[in-house]
């Protein structure tokens, strides 16, 4: 028994290595304190060995993979928090509106509410300054094969929207005008400065439309367009030769605006104005709600008074503008309020109707049939909250985009796979003789209107 | 006394093998993990190979991490300001619900028949040459030596996988538009993917071809990345260089014909004469081009041929070096390899420079001293991940935008106050004589815009 025992802790003292092992000899008389002590000694070797083999086991491990690289692992997590400020930080550095500040410049003037607000240096023969200009520039003309030359002018805020998707709605709204004036010959001004600090946010238009003006003499007429109006009829041509005696071209409805005297009577996400005198004239009457501050909250609380169905609201350019053609209505006689065609469509009522008007008309017409322009106002997709749901503006948007995509990619042979889709399909095969086709769908090779050069003989 | 013996040692027997048996997978263990650590054991692979999986599939985590983040940072910003209806909230929307794909799948190509761009057109020098005579209101050439040039560019048409990609794309087409509104160049933003074949840097091919035989006034197609701005906007194309060529490219002959190198030309900003040359060219070309194993293969036979190239699928940069080097006899004489400017520049050796360039030299060098377009190869701010760091890839973005910029603002006596900053300052007073004051470069009424005066006056 005590042998047996003996050569089982011998086996196992050998096999574990040069372990000395206690002999002792047992006799069952001291049995308690001697098996104690043979426990004893089993654990301790046991131990002995777990400990070995523990030992053992590190050192082909650490052969192996390494210790340092185990404790690598957390540096893996550092980094990754690094790597996720890093982008945040970037991300807000790009989206804030903050400039590093730049001792040596100047500080900016304070503005003073007591002087009154001006464009710029009064000017007052301006008509004759243009008129000479154009007769010493004869390669510069205002009309083009027999077309009165037309700036779109557009833009948006310098900084990224607040969410990508209001960007990427910018891009294609700029293709959609890049795609329109492209086919009409139309030259476009994208812009992305704030040229004037006082007169920011919808505002910004008029000191840029006043500094193109006087720029360009060679332009006729000036084509300002929101960066939410798209064009959904790429056929349609304005009708100018109607506004020959106007200088001003603006959607609105007289009714709305003399009887009721409504806030949103014209619209002026979409209008024309003719380089002249008059236009000087009128943005310089149109400018001294404008300035940002008291002025332009006063002026607010006196438009919302006057105007109906206008909310409390800082002045904007469309209720000051309606409320000077009001009340001082000598500028009327040159403001041409045209309805008859969507120079403005209000998207709500139109965007629904796309796939009945493919089904019924065709483009060329420009009026609830086919609309001109399709603008979403309200749906502000470069800020963080729309008057609308999200989903169907943006939604809205897409279908727009793509019901006028579709009139270009006819001459191609493609057209969307739905209004919804930015995929595209076939709808008419290759050929040999291409210039077939292009004589037959080519948008410029059948204009719908003319306008009239006064001039030409 | 024998069975407690028997029972005893039965007892000790078995504990005995107990024993032997724990030793002995101790030990079969320990052989077995060390074989692993040096010799491997097939697919279980060794430590090593773990510890890199477990890093990698951190390291994972860490790169889609970031964008994560960025989509979280913009989500919970919103979610901390307070907003009754969630719905117009654009910050917690999700973009991907706006596409749908309808009207099937895309028709599946004959396998067995190979690639073709369309059907063979062998006339098209006659067939244009009498559209031109038919059509003298589209002329190709809208002034002696200058011809009508068509610019495209275009990007997807969902949005950037990168929050701020579609904020550059942005940028970058109103680069173009200034530049070309300068140069009477008319643009091309495509959105459409024509042929499903052709995806990714291929798309380009069959665009191509379809605009030069839907567009037969066009005289010279130029294709411009979406990463690539121009950054000197008096610089004028010198087109009479080219009236012996039908494809420019910024290149290198040596490293194209000597060295074989893989980037000794750019297909990110080249011209392409509409004519049947240029047609055969882009057939020439294509076969490399169709998605899957002919990609693949074409690939390794680039990396083979090529020097410096690195293993991926045949991209159409590379195709062309391949095409010229191996069929020089055909395409080489009416291929011209600019480098005498930046038809093409490399963004990591220009960008830096603007300063300097700006006290040393003036904008219509468009060479090294003042480049015509910096390209910002391997940016892809669409993406999530470029070849480069982020931070410098944008920030590089936003200082040529402007260096750009301030040539287009200067014309109207404006600047940004600073290569970095989005804001702009006055740099000329407003005067009542507007059409008295000359911009310094002359861009205003530029030369190369004017109109062919009638000879009759």
């Amino acid at each position: 028994m005590g042998q047996e025992s003996h050569t089982a802790q011998k086996r196992s003292g050998g096999a574990g290595g040069s372990l000395p092992t206690t002999t002792t000899r047992l006799s069952g008389r001291s049995s308690s304190g001697f098996s104690r002590g043979r426990q004893i000694q089993k654990t301790f070797n046991n131990l002995k060995i777990t400990i070995l083999c523990g030992f053992v086991t590190i050192l082909v491990l650490r052969g192996t993979i390494g210790v340092g690289n185990l404790a690598g692992i957390a540096d893996v997590e550092a980094e990754n928090q690094n790597l996720i400020e890093e982008t945040n930080r970037i991300l807000a550095e790009i989206r804030s509106d903050s400039d590093p500040i730049d001792p040596s410049e100047p500080a900016e003037p304070e503005f003073n509410p007591n002087v009154t607000y001006t464009l710029g240096p009064k000017i007052s023969d301006w008509d004759l300054q243009r008129k000479i200009w154009l007769q010493r520039n004869p390669q510069f003309p205002n009309y083009v094969n027999g077309k009165a030359r037309i700036l779109l002018v557009t833009g948006s805020p310098p900084n990224p929207c607040d969410n990508s998707i209001g960007d990427h709605y910018l891009l294609k709204s700029i293709k959609n005008k890049i795609d329109y004036c492209r086919i009409h010959g139309i030259e476009i001004i994208y812009n992305l400065a704030h040229l004037d600090k006082e007169l920011a946010g919808y505002w910004a238009k008029l000191p840029l439309i006043r500094r193109l003006m006087l720029s360009h003499p060679e332009v006729e007429w000036i084509w300002w367009m929101d960066s939410d109006a798209l064009f959904t009829d790429m056929v349609f041509q304005l009708p100018l030769s109607k506004y020959d005696q106007y200088n001003m071209v603006v959607h609105g409805y007289p009714d709305l605006m003399f009887e009721q005297k409504s806030w949103i009577a014209l619209n002026t996400g979409s209008f024309l104005f003719r380089n002249c005198q008059w236009s000087l004239d009128l943005l310089d009457a149109w400018a001294p709600m404008g300035p940002k501050g008291p002025v332009r909250d006063e002026a607010g609380k006196i438009l919302t008074a006057n105007l109906k169905g206008r909310p409390a609201f800082e002045a904007d350019d469309q209720s000051a503008l309606i409320y000077l053609l009001i009340s001082q209505k000598h500028w009327m006689e040159k403001v041409f309020l045209e309805n008859s065609y969507y120079l403005h469509g209000y998207w709500a009522g139109l965007v629904d109707r796309y796939e009945e008007m493919m089904e019924k008309y065709h483009p060329g017409l420009g009026d609830e049939r086919w609309p001109f322009v399709t603008h979403f106002v309200g749906c502000k997709p470069c800020g963080s909250y729309g008057d609308y749901p999200v989903e169907r503006c943006l939604k809205s948007m897409e279908r727009a985009f793509n019901f006028a995509d579709n009139q270009v990619l006819k001459l191609y042979g493609f057209r969307h796979r739905g209004l919804l889709s930015p995929k595209i399909k076939r709808i008419r095969n290759e050929t040999a003789t291409p210039l077939e086709i292009v004589d037959q769908f080519d948008i410029r090779r059948h204009p719908v209107h003319q306008g009239s050069d006064p001039n030409s003989i | 006394m024998l069975d407690r013996c028997f029972g005893a040692r039965r007892i000790r027997q078995i504990q005995r093998t107990f024993r032997h048996g724990k030793i002995t997978i101790l030990c079969l263990f320990l052989t077995v993990l060390v074989l692993r650590g040096y010799l491997g054991a097939g697919k279980f692979g060794t430590p090593e190979q773990d510890f890199k999986e477990i890093k990698d599939h951190l390291h994972f985590r860490k790169r889609a991490e970031p964008h994560r983040v960025l989509e979280e940072a913009q989500t919970t910003t919103t979610e901390t300001t307070e907003n009754n209806n969630n719905n117009n909230n654009y910050g917690t929307f999700d973009p991907t619900k706006i596409a749908v794909d309808e009207e099937g799948d895309d028709e599946k190509p004959d396998p067995n028949k190979p690639y073709s761009l369309g059907p063979k057109i062998s006339d098209w020098d006659e067939q244009r040459t009498k559209w031109l005579a038919d059509n003298p209101n589209f002329p190709n050439f809208i002034a002696p030596n200058k011809p009508r040039v068509l610019l495209v560019t275009g990007s997807s048409p969902k949005p950037c996988e990168n929050p701020i990609g579609d904020h550059y794309l942005l940028k970058s087409i109103k680069n173009k538009i200034d530049y070309c509104r300068l140069h009477a160049i008319e643009i091309f933003y495509n959105m459409a993917l024509l042929d499903a074949e052709m995806a990714g840097f291929w798309a380009k091919l069959p665009l191509i071809r379809k605009l030069l035989l839907s567009h037969p006034e066009i005289e010279f197609l130029w294709w411009m990345d979406s990463d690539a701005m121009f950054t000197d906007m008096a610089f004028e194309v010198p087109w009479e260089r080219y009236k012996d060529h039908n494809f420019v490219m910024h290149g290198w002959k040596e490293m194209i014909y000597d060295e074989k190198n893989w980037i000794g030309l750019n297909t990110g900003s080249f011209l392409l004469r509409n004519c049947q040359w240029s047609l055969d060219m882009l057939d020439a070309w294509s076969p490399m081009g169709p998605k899957g194993k002919i990609r693949d293969d074409a690939g390794k036979i680039l990396t083979r041929e090529l020097k410096g190239r690195p293993v991926f699928e045949a991209d159409d940069q590379s195709a062309m070096v391949y095409l010229l080097i191996t069929q020089r006899d055909k395409w080489g004489d009416k291929v011209y390899l600019e480098n005498a400017y930046y038809l093409h520049g490399y963004w990591g050796i220009l960008v830096d420079k603007y300063e300097e360039m700006i006290e040393n030299y003036h904008p219509g060098l468009g060479d090294h001293r003042w480049p015509l377009v910096t390209h910002f190869v391997g940016c892809k701010p669409c993406g999530k991940f470029g070849d480069y760091s982020v931070e410098r890839c944008l920030k590089q973005m936003d200082r040529a935008f402007n260096f750009g910029d301030n040539q287009i603002l200067q014309i109207y006596g404006f600047t940004h106050k600073s290569l970095a900053s989005r804001r702009v300052k006055r740099i000329r007073n407003d005067t009542s004589n507007p059409l008295e004051v000359k911009d310094e470069l002359g861009l205003l009424h530029p030369s190369f815009k004017a109109v062919k005066v009638p000879a009759s006056s």
